[in-house]
């Protein structure tokens, strides 16, 4: 059987590896074994939605496509939401599949603070080979959007090196539809490429099947375990065991994997610790012209020109009217005749490649619970984010700015800028969502302070990868996915040599 | 209980002369729906900014009433008060209770017609089940 969903009755089975979830890790992971020869059955906590099974709403993507409803929050100084998928296919599904390569700095870095070094050279390599598997390429012109246009005219005018994001889209038609799973089909998200490829080579994908234990004989990790979970009701189904006879490759999110490992009995002391993201927030143009930001490529425009110094970066961001009404201050019949502007507004973001370092737990009931607050310097890299953004409207020919910055007035003119620059340094005064997630069973040649090693074995432990965000240990300031695929096929074929 | 919850939605998103508020719209079921699929964190969140939001128009247009006994015009300040309220979990709670209203309200067809947004087909139920 290639694909089983949830049931009452307990399941069983043995494969050579099975893989702990489905997004731009285990996928990739998971395909990469699936194509040696091996027998791979991939495990996902999510239900498996095709493209036809997409929800249109902003309510039937956060009820059946993000983890917990996207509720699941830092718990730190202010309280910012963290985003990330649950389905087969993970974040992947939702997400603007923004291929940006690992930098060249990352790689000295990892290999002078962690002592892993040889990643170079089968990193690039593989990302160079996933750019032309999964279509990478820039954003048609075509299918741009008012808004992306606007962006790189206000770049180009401000004179910041700006660009097209590339993303894994074949013929992007512009529906702004990314973060609701892309119906047209032309998102090439890794159930519709990866995982469809996995079972055409003989392996086997377990959905609404969250793992609850990764199963050892000794120090060697011999299979998972765990319950079906009902999509739609929630409840729990039957047990199901799956034997490894090679080995086990977890990919279960930076918010689960640590947790998974601990719940297994892995006790090392870098578990769940080096939490790292880029926390973002974005400011609003008022233009005179109708831009219709939910019309075309949700993300279309970025800069990495601040990356290095002060450690931004810069995207635009399409948000459907059920996220800008809650995005908007005020209520009432205040917020409607705000609301009103709906169609002349740009939302563009700043995200922080932020020094501040978080941990995951376990809370009380089993769950993930984030512990993360933004320091002094990333909330002033915010701040200064902010205002690059909001100069960059003012030139694309933005008539005001919203920078939605409780404590400062609604909208600020061109010549208010300066209000902003003087803007609070407190995380609670800012709306703000936590993406991009990194660390928790980081990469490093010290057991004392790292979780893998540099092919992502967990230390101490037989026939045990970890190759999802969680190892990475640094913050990399560019969009995440490719590194991960990058890193995962890297550790499988690593594991099939082994 | 559903009925003060109704009534809060409906005091943040009102009806205007352009769009239709959250009275005009099948509330009821959108309370159902959104209490049997939503997660216990989001419910939580969203019943502890109800609680404030009924509590505090004493402190938002200094009335000691619940909200729900406001007459309608100081409850419109009222909505729009609580929701930039000086105290961070009063006004992020609120923002939860607007969250919640809005996948109500802006997916809405009369709201879309009004930004120049096609109506939103009904979210298929399936998923690959075998």
């Amino acid at each position: 059987m290639s694909h089983v969903s949830y049931r009452r009755e307990p399941y069983s089975g043995e494969t050579d590896y099975v893989v702990v979830g489905s997004g731009a890790g285990g996928a990739v992971a998971a395909v990469e074994l699936a194509r040696s020869g091996a027998r791979v059955t991939l495990v996902e906590a999510g239900a498996w939605r095709d493209p036809e099974h997409y929800p249109h709403s902003v309510y039937g993507a956060l009820h059946h496509l993000f983890d917990d409803w996207g509720s699941l929050v830092a718990r730190g100084r202010a309280m910012w939401p963290i985003v990330q998928g649950r389905c087969v296919g993970g974040t992947t599904v939702i997400n603007s599949a923004i291929c940006v390569r690992t930098p060249e700095d990352i790689f000295a870095q990892w290999a002078r603070e962690h002592g892993i070094s040889g990643l170079r050279d089968a990193v690039l390599g593989h990302q160079e080979d996933l750019e032309r598997e999964l279509c990478a390429s820039p954003v048609p012109p075509q299918s741009a959007g008012r808004a992306n246009h606007l962006a790189l005219l206000g770049a180009n005018q401000l004179g910041y090196e700006s660009h097209v994001i590339t993303r894994y889209v074949k013929g992007c038609a512009g529906t702004g539809q990314c973060l609701q799973g892309c119906r047209g089909l032309k998102k090439q998200s890794l159930n519709v490429t990866f995982v469809r490829e996995v079972t055409e080579r003989g392996g086997e994908v377990l959905s609404c099947a969250p793992v609850d234990r990764i199963l050892f004989e000794g120090k060697r990790a011999v299979g998972v375990s765990g319950r079906f979970r009902d999509e739609a009701t929630r409840r729990r189904g039957g047990k199901f065991v799956l034997r490894a006879r090679r080995g086990v490759v977890v990919a279960a999110s930076v918010t689960r994997s640590p947790l998974l490992l601990r719940r297994s009995g892995v006790a090392l002391p870098a578990l769940g610790k080096f939490f790292r993201a880029h926390p973002g927030t974005g400011v609003f143009g008022v233009y005179d012209e109708i831009v219709d930001m939910n019309v075309g490529a949700t993300q279309g425009w970025a800069s990495t020109a601040f990356r290095s110094e002060p450690g931004l970066k810069l995207e635009t961001l399409s948000l459907p009217p059920e996220m800008v009404a809650s995005r908007l201050s005020g209520g009432g019949t205040e917020l409607l005749r705000k609301l009103r502007e709906y169609r002349h507004l740009a939302m563009w973001v700043a995200a922080v490649r932020a020094e501040s370092v978080g941990e995951v737990r376990a809370g009380l009931f089993g769950q993930p619970v984030v512990r993360y607050s933004l320091d002094r310097a990333d909330m002033e890299r915010l701040r200064h984010g902010l205002v690059l953004v909001a100069r960059t409207h003012f030139a694309a020919g933005a008539r005001r700015i919203i920078p939605g910055v409780y404590g400062l007035p609604y909208s600020l003119g061109p010549d208010e800028v300066k209000v902003l620059e003087q803007g609070p340094l407190d995380p609670r005064d800012y709306v703000g969502v936590i993406s991009h997630l990194f660390g928790g069973c980081v990469m490093g040649s010290d057991p004392a302070r790292s979780v893998v090693d540099d092919r992502g074995r967990v230390h101490g432990y037989e026939g045990l990868v970890v190759c999802d965000a969680s190892v990475i240990p640094t913050n990399l300031g560019v969009n995440p996915q490719h590194t991960i695929m990058g890193l995962a096929r890297t550790f499988a074929r690593r594991l099939l040599d082994a | 209980m559903t009925a003060i919850l109704k009534h809060a939605l409906c005091a943040l998103y009102p009806r205007t002369d352009f769009f239709p508020g959250l009275g005009d719209m099948d509330l009821d079921r959108f309370v159902r729906e959104f209490r049997r699929d939503a997660s216990a964190m989001l419910l939580l969140g969203m019943y502890a900014g109800l609680v404030l939001f009924v509590l505090t128009p004493v402190l938002t247009v200094y009335v000691p009433l619940p909200s729900f006994l406001l007459p309608r015009s100081l409850l419109d300040r009222h909505a729009s008060r609580a929701a930039t309220f000086p105290l961070y979990p009063l006004r992020s709670l609120i923002l939860v209770l607007k969250l919640v209203a809005g996948l109500c309200w802006g997916a809405h067809p009369l709201v879309r017609e009004r930004l120049g947004l096609p109506p939103l087909p009904a979210d298929p139920q399936e998923w690959r089940r075998a």
